[in-house]
């Protein structure tokens, strides 16, 4: 493999202000204008000027698909009066917005996006990720989506549904569980959203509710998948030089692709890029999967919260869908797992998913919420954020 | 410099794989090896694969099954699929009905279309009954 892998050397990033926009299924003004409130309150959460922002960058997954212009990132600098701040787009679908927390985290470790001339202790990196999925039709959006996944496999009509129904039923069928523990995610996921005021889906259901809903690709079923959200997410980055020591640190982040044709994974239930890229942040933060007290996991289908949890190493092969069943993934539990409801019920705007999972981990470290809402204690949070079916993931590791 | 890298005229024409029908792989005329889904070289062997010729898939096993009933545009709904391994390839493709289970042995069959607004048709996976 060429490639570099860094062991052992967690950066010195921290988190010092975040901020979001409700998520929701149709929401007012442009994109830009979304992104714009994100962005300004994650600038006054990390109590700083718009002025103190050296670069921009901004995650958005479908803006020409759906019509809207390109040139994103100019424009909401613009609108943010970021004059003189290096600017650009990140793109990597599902997983945008972490590709964009991602690549902030390299402007600052390379140190060469200072705007001032003293050098790099008071860099600031303000990182935004939006989506207005509801900028187009349901027809267009669903046309855009599909054309994600490889092209000879678009040819067959076959979606990201489609290998989330392929993949649930492989699961269900090798590790012999019971339908019942797909829906148990989505009632867990779904109740966690009911105190979450920047959630979409703010509605418990319970496991017969899931199990009555429509059938999108068998065997998942309606509640099994995300929804389509509009919405946008912020984090103002800064080195751990000029933050607050109780600014949560980036204590490692890491990519890696799988193969785009699913096909062309000899096991259904093994997403390599999910796996590698979390072995490379595990090992950049010095950590194991045990020291996570609180994890965000990319969970657009169901299945894909259980093959992950068993892909990262958190759970043995086959076994993810039993911990469910017994309550260790809910926010009580050992391990809370999606504590803001996840894609499935918190929403997923492309580009902003990414984002509003390292916003919840932030708030979780911090101690914002509630105690309804709280993990108590936690001092170690983990993200994943994946592209299509498993062809690129980003994990991210924040530490108290 | 090869003339590839200054002729634009020596560029390479590859096989148009969204072209293909849903039952042909590629094969590297050096080593063998076969591919379904676009790669510039053998896997195998790393030869390039502009002039790769193709192969009909004959029968493979089925791995895993779902039927879509929330289609995109134009895809008629409901809409089976398989994903099989054939000799050397793994593919995933339309199925004839929803009948099919981990473990079955299929072909592909017939000409079918999915997409209303296009002419294009292809092959559908289909039981070979075991005698």
């Amino acid at each position: 493999m060429l490639l570099t892998i860094r062991t052992g050397m967690p950066t010195d990033v921290r988190v010092s202000g975040v901020g979001m926009t409700p998520f929701e299924s149709d929401s007012r003004g442009s994109l830009v204008d979304l992104a714009a409130t994100a962005a300004e309150r994650a600038i006054a959460d990390a109590g700083i000027d718009p002025s103190d922002v050296d670069a921009l960058h901004f995650g958005n997954a479908l803006a020409e698909a759906l019509d809207e212009s390109a040139g994103l990132a100019n424009a909401l600098a613009a609108a943010l009066g970021l004059d003189g701040a290096s600017a650009d787009r990140i793109e990597n679908t599902s997983a945008t917005g972490a590709s964009a927390f991602h690549r902030g985290v390299e402007t600052l470790e390379s140190g060469v996006e200072s705007g001032d001339v003293e050098g790099g202790e008071d860099d600031t990196v303000l990182v935004v990720g939006a989506e207005r999925m509801s900028a187009g039709d349901t027809r267009d959006v669903t046309e855009a989506i599909s054309r994600l996944v490889h092209r000879r496999e678009y040819a067959q009509g076959i979606t990201l549904p489609s290998f989330g129904g392929l993949a649930a039923g492989a699961y269900l069928d090798r590790h012999d569980a019971p339908r019942e523990a797909l829906a148990a995610v989505a009632a867990k996921n779904h109740a966690n959203a009911v105190d979450n005021p920047v959630a979409q889906l703010r509605k418990p259901i319970d496991v017969a509710d899931a199990l009555d809903s429509p059938v999108v690709a068998a065997p998942l079923r309606l509640y099994d998948c995300c929804p389509m959200s509009d919405g946008a997410a912020a984090v103002v980055l800064t080195r751990s030089d000029s933050a607050s020591r109780s600014d949560p640190r980036v204590a490692g982040i890491a990519s890696a692709t799988g193969t785009h044709a699913v096909a062309e994974r000899p096991d259904p239930l093994a997403i390599d890029s999910v796996s590698a890229a979390g072995e490379r942040v595990f090992d950049r933060a010095g950590i194991d999967p045990d020291d996570v007290d609180v994890a965000c996991i990319h969970d657009a289908f169901t299945v894909l919260e259980l093959i992950e949890l068993e892909e990262l190493g958190f759970y043995e092969t086959g076994t993810a869908w039993e911990a469910t069943l017994d309550g260790e993934t809910a926010l009580d539990g050992d391990l809370p797992v999606n504590p803001g409801g996840g894609l499935k019920a918190r929403g997923h705007p492309l580009g902003a998913t990414g984002l509003s999972q390292i916003v919840e981990l932030v708030w979780q470290l911090r101690g914002d919420l509630s105690e309804a809402r709280r993990v108590a204690g936690a001092e170690t949070g983990f993200a994943i954020n994946v592209a299509g079916f498993g062809n690129n993931s980003v994990c991210t590791v924040l530490r108290a | 410099m090869t003339d590839s890298n200054i002729d634009p005229s020596a560029a390479p024409t590859r096989p148009r794989e969204r072209d293909l029908p849903a039952d042909r792989a590629f094969v590297c005329d050096d080593c063998g090896a076969r591919w379904y889904y676009d790669r510039r070289r053998c896997p195998d062997c790393g030869r390039s694969s502009t002039d790769a010729a193709t192969v009909r898939l004959e029968t493979g096993t089925v791995v895993a099954t779902t039927t879509v009933e929330t289609t995109p545009p134009d895809v008629r709904a409901p809409n089976h699929l398989a994903l099989v391994r054939f000799d050397g390839v793994q593919v995933t493709a339309q199925a004839a009905d929803g009948d099919l289970s981990p473990g079955d042995t299929v072909r592909f069959d017939g000409s079918h279309r999915l997409r209303e607004s296009r002419e294009r048709t292809d092959p559908r996976l289909l039981a070979v009954d075991d005698d």
